[in-house]
């Protein structure tokens, strides 16, 4: 179980917007605690999981398999971000690997589906706000993909030199 | 009406996964596009594949080339520098390489030619794009053995070190204001002529006492050879410096000063002193010539110091020095040595041939393979004679200081 003072956390967790601080602690007690060293691997692509991870302290890289030992470096997630949650709800292999930031150790607050779903059940109006929050961070999350698309293939055509525009 | 910004430079974000002790560990690293360009090396196609004949205007003199895709039917019209730079495709050469080259050929800059080129031959489907550094193709290849492993991540990790500035013109122009110039008058000339002879008396002086030289540096030769090669290693950046001012002197702009790690693994100050390529022949070989002038400079004091010092660790550290300093001075000026330092520079400039290295261990490694036929014009022999002096100069070298080693222990 996580110490007394994540619910005093979780005020400034995004995801967590909207609930009263009833329904915080009720997530608080939820949660347990998880430190990844610094540099260490949380979780792989391809690997399965039930569990969300929310960033406590420390910061996390999120990273997709491009070639051999070289990865594609997706986001940062630094102290209030969350990671993880897509396997949560499509049951599918984790998509991208997440790794503790060289830098310094990641402390991290863990939610598995089972605790998630029975909150979830126990206080539909928090699950209201909890799925609102979620598809705001999803939003912005598919616009920085776009984003990344765009740069990485504006990063293709300076470095080849490609003449598209006269192709 | 909007006010959009300048478009940056697009960087692509990479992590690198390496083995470590427990497990696994990674670096992310920022590769930045205008980075990847430079370094990209263009190949033009099989040579069975094009053709090429020459057309000359009658009316203007001028030489045209028919570039031919013989599998397109795609004809291209080249003008003479693009003949030239088509002809450093060659896979081996970088973007980077084939600017130089183009410097040193035609003595000036034209930003655009290359990139418009690439575009053009692209369109032609005559041109194949390689990315990768050979060096890092043959590391990675074996990175299954340790040891090629760790020389690839020291690789790595040097060669990401760079500390530089691009705004050091104005601090360039006030060094030279405040004194720099008196390097490049007549003066300054004779009293280099004049301690270059009284340093070569020292250092005769102290070749005839070189048992009691060697002693001074006492029970630890090596040790002491280390400290003398890095309190070399700042000579370099005062070597760098006057190449900088031989730069204003020109009245030319000095883009760039700094501190990196040559190949990956040799700390050196560097300045970027391509503006010269705008003024005369003469003035670049001064720039060259300059830098290295430091060396023989300080090799000559270090050798007054050694032979007024007393016998001991002050004498000897004092004549190591010298002999180090004037060993760099060969070095930047011996062009035949596989390094591309002042000398080659002034070389290639004089010979016109601005990928004499590239273009010599290529028709060398071709012909150890049995790949080229023997040398039978005078471009061939150059080749040869470039790589064999180089070869033997390498040996000499080290047989020398591994004899100094030797002697001194």
């Amino acid at each position: 179980m996580a110490s007394p003072d994540v619910a005093d956390f979780l005020q400034d967790v995004r995801l967590f917007q909207g609930f009263s601080d009833g329904d915080r602690a009720a997530v608080a007690r939820a949660l347990r605690e998880k430190t990844v060293r610094k540099g260490h691997i949380l979780m792989r692509e391809g690997d399965d999981g039930d569990e969300m991870f929310i960033v406590r302290r420390g910061a996390l890289v999120v990273s997709k398999a491009v070639t051999g030992p070289v990865e594609q470096v997706l986001a940062r997630m630094g102290p209030g971000d969350f990671v993880g949650e897509m396997a949560l709800f499509d049951r599918e292999p984790r998509s991208a690997t997440i790794q503790a930031d060289s830098a310094s150790d990641a402390s991290l607050l863990v939610l598995d589906r089972g605790s998630l779903e029975a909150l979830m059940e126990a206080n539909p109006r928090a699950a209201a706000s909890f799925f609102r929050n979620l598809v705001q961070v999803f939003i912005e999350r598919m616009r920085a993909s776009t984003n990344l698309i765009a740069e990485v293939t504006r990063w293709g055509l300076e470095a080849t030199g490609l003449d598209v525009e006269n192709r | 009406m909007t006010n959009q910004a300048a478009p940056r430079r697009a960087k692509l974000e990479l992590l690198v996964r390496k083995p470590a002790d427990d497990g696994e560990t990674f670096e992310v690293r920022e590769v930045g596009s205008a980075v990847a360009f430079v370094q990209l090396r263009p190949q033009r196609v099989e040579p069975e594949t094009y053709e090429i004949s020459e057309v000359s205007s009658r009316v203007s003199g001028e030489r045209s080339f028919i570039l031919k895709n013989r599998q397109t039917e795609r004809y291209l019209l080249l003008s003479d520098a693009e003949r030239f730079l088509w002809e450093q495709m060659d896979g081996s050469t970088s973007l980077q390489d084939l600017a130089t080259a183009y410097v040193l050929r035609y003595g000036e800059f034209n930003f655009e030619i290359i990139p418009t080129l690439i575009r053009k031959l692209q369109r032609a489907q005559l041109l194949v794009l390689v990315p990768a550094s050979r060096v890092r193709k043959a590391l990675a290849r074996n990175r299954g053995a340790l040891v090629i492993k760790a020389i690839e991540s020291t690789l790595l990790v040097l060669e990401r070190v760079n500390i530089s500035s691009r705004s050091v013109d104005a601090f360039f122009r006030r060094l030279y204001r405040w004194g720099g110039f008196l390097i490049f008058t007549r003066g300054a000339v004779a009293a280099c002529v004049f301690l270059t002879v009284l340093g070569a008396l020292a250092a005769h002086h102290l070749w005839n006492h070189a048992e009691q030289v060697a002693a001074g540096l006492g029970k630890s030769p090596v040790l002491a050879l280390v400290a003398v090669k890095l309190l070399f290693l700042f000579t370099v950046a005062a070597h760098q410096l006057v190449h900088g001012l031989a730069l204003v002197h020109y009245g030319r702009r000095v883009r760039e000063f700094g501190f990196t790690f040559l190949h990956g693994f040799v700390p050196t100050f560097y300045v970027d002193v391509t503006d010269v390529f705008m003024t005369s022949q003469r003035a670049r070989v001064v720039t060259a010539v300059s830098g290295a002038l430091v060396h023989l400079v300080l090799g000559a004091l270090w050798f007054l110091v050694a032979m007024q010092a007393p016998p001991g660790l002050l004498q000897g550290f004092a004549a190591a020095s010298g002999m180090i300093q004037w060993q760099a001075l060969v070095i930047a000026l011996y062009p035949f040595c596989f390094i591309e330092m002042d000398g080659y520079h002034v070389l290639v400039d004089v010979l016109g041939v601005p990928t004499l290295k590239s273009d010599a261990t290529g028709y060398v490694a071709a012909l150890a393979r049995g790949r080229a036929g023997l040398p039978a014009s005078r471009e061939e022999w150059l080749w040869i004679g470039y790589v064999v002096l180089s070869v033997v100069s390498i040996a000499a070298f080290i047989s020398f200081n591994v004899w100094l080693i030797l002697h001194a222990s």
